[in-house]
């Protein structure tokens, strides 16, 4: 293997200059803007007040955005929101997998029962359970509820919108976590779940200590994806609860719209996404650090 | 013979439970499919009993549907060809160039998937306002062939590795230059790869939020911002909402149907055999 790559290794590879185009571009269109971004979080701009010069403002976005109490409940919705559902997602994903991966005439078209939500534009999804599902006056909530004999949840709230937004998010990418996961137990080996089965591995134990351990890689890569995912939603909370009842359902994405298009702050609308970035990559970063010390932990 | 009974039993009682949460999950989209065919009468409150009317569908199917349509699909379809010539390339060249640096390169480009929208929306809203491309098609356009790429290489990569590089060394031998066995022998080989991976973009492109609704006003606005609209305007009349909502996810669902596989493999190849 060794010599083949030294033998082959050209001096400057001309290969190099295939990767310059998709490199441009996407440095020009997602890179420069967020520098441009961070440059912006440090000026003092309010696009609604043109007779207010736009000033240097050093870090007093960011003193307001540490001192601003409506910021901690948002971050605290954020992360609460991306841990619940990713966990609920995996689960939910898993139970799911398990019992679909049994075969049978039509099987395939039963699960793709489970994946279309993963395929539906986040307005649509946000519409149909805002509207026919979730409303308390002519959705399946009231025909529910009036069936059980009970009030009609008021999914909308300031008590239950964030429990509605995870609920949306993991009806929306369980079907993710299902497809990858499916997929995995589908590529086990069987010889290996025959021997275990000889040894005497049966039902929980065999899933405990045999399946879920040899899945470890499809559940990372799912959760990482989901993860990103997740993180990133805002069309959801835009077309149901506009971050509402006051902050009690926005995100980070959705607090930043909003500081920019409704209090037309855009130096603190920046800062703000900013801190979202910072805490973004945190999030993603302590992740995977957690995997690779499992993966330490276990060999 | 009881006993095998029993077990048949069993095993139909497990595959309608499967059939019936499948069914279950999938509601809010069937239910929302089926009340796109009911009169607005029999909506709200819902009704159990009615007769299925095109009314609402032939009502949802104006000019404006139309225009919405032509430019979710014109936008769709060009993101996806400029994505697919700019990251096919450069997954090429990150499996095959032997570059130190490939591997950074990977990383920073699926890093870039990490950006959520707002990150960037008021730099990109200053610049197209200036280049005058807000609400212009190709303002969207090259929005989300920047996001589309990414995407690409991450999934497209792993296909490429899929091939033996043996193949393309005992083809260098044969005197064929690297172009000729890429069209000649890869290509070939991943076209399906290839093909699903840009088909997932056109799904992500097709219901792409953010940016759409940002940056359009009507003319390049695309069936997101369409159907947000009609849910502020004509919230009250639920039939013709979904008969226009069934409309517009008819097909990343069909397509979608036929992705899975590959998007699945795409994400999991490479995690799997590292």
């Amino acid at each position: 293997m060794q010599t083949t790559k030294t033998l082959v290794k050209p001096k400057k590879s001309p290969i190099r200059y295939l990767l310059l185009p998709a490199v441009i571009f996407v440095a020009v269109v997602t890179q420069i803007p967020f520098l441009m971004t961070i440059i912006i979080s440090f000026l003092k701009w309010n696009v609604k007040r043109p007779d207010i010069p736009v000033t240097f403002a050093g870090f007093d976005n960011y003193a307001y955005i540490f001192t601003d109490s409506k910021f901690y409940s948002v971050l605290i919705n954020s992360l609460v929101q991306s841990a619940v559902s990713l966990v609920l997602c995996t689960v939910l994903g898993f139970l799911l997998a398990l019992l679909f991966s049994k075969s049978f005439k039509g099987i395939n078209i039963a699960r793709s029962f489970i994946i279309v939500p993963y395929f539906v534009m986040e307005s649509v999804t946000g519409i149909i359970w805002k509207t026919l599902m979730l409303s308390p006056s002519f959705g399946i909530n009231m025909v529910l509820s009036k069936w059980i004999g009970i009030e009609p949840v008021a999914f909308f709230s300031s008590q239950l919108s964030l429990v509605t937004i995870i609920i949306l998010i993991v009806w929306q990418w369980t079907p993710f976590l299902f497809m990858i996961l499916l997929a995995g137990l589908q590529n086990l080996s069987e010889d290996v779940l025959e021997s275990a089965k000889i040894d005497g591995a049966h039902g929980l134990k065999l899933l405990y200590y045999i399946k879920i351990p040899m899945l470890k890689s499809y559940f990372e890569v799912g959760m990482m994806f989901g993860l990103i995912n997740i993180l990133k939603v805002f069309g959801l909370v835009f077309v149901t609860t506009q971050g509402g009842p006051g902050v009690s359902s926005a995100n980070l994405p959705y607090y930043v719209y909003r500081t920019a298009f409704y209090d037309w702050q855009m130096g603190r609308s920046a800062a703000i996404a900013v801190i979202t970035v910072a805490i973004t990559l945190i999030v993603i970063q302590s992740f995977f650090n957690l995997i690779r010390r499992r993966q330490k932990g276990v060999a | 013979m009881d006993i095998s009974l029993k077990k048949r039993m069993g095993k139909h009682i497990v595959n309608v439970s499967i059939w019936i949460i499948a069914l279950l999950y999938s509601f809010p989209i069937l239910y929302m499919a089926v009340t796109g065919f009911k009169p607005e009468e029999k909506v709200a409150p819902p009704q159990l009993f009615f007769t299925p009317t095109f009314e609402n569908y032939r009502a949802v199917i104006s000019n404006e549907l139309t225009l919405h349509l032509f430019n979710s699909s014109v936008i769709t379809v060009i993101t996806v060809l400029i994505a697919v010539l700019l990251a096919v390339p450069a997954a090429y060249a990150i499996a095959y160039g032997k570059l130190k640096s490939a591997q950074s390169y990977y990383y920073w480009f699926i890093t870039t998937t990490l950006l959520p929208a707002v990150a960037v929306v008021i730099p990109i809203y200053l610049a197209l306002n200036f280049t005058k491309l807000i609400d212009s098609r190709t303002g969207l356009v090259l929005l989300y062939v920047g996001a589309g790429v990414p995407l690409m290489i991450w999934l497209v990569k792993t296909f490429f590795e899929d091939v033996p590089f043996e193949l393309i060394e005992a083809a260098d031998i044969d005197g064929c230059n690297r172009v000729m066995s890429f069209f000649k022998i890869i290509l070939p080989l991943i076209k399906g790869g290839i093909f699903s991976t840009a088909m997932l973009v056109f799904i992500t492109t097709w219901n792409e939020f953010f940016f759409a609704v940002n940056m359009t006003y009507n003319k390049a606005a695309t069936l997101t911002v369409y159907l947000n609209r009609f849910l502020t305007q004509q919230g009250y009349f639920w039939a013709k909402m979904c008969a226009a909502g069934t409309i517009v996810v008819f097909i990343p669902i069909i397509l979608g149907f036929f992705t899975q596989k590959a998007l699945v493999k795409g994400l999991t190849v490479g995690a799997v055999k590292g």
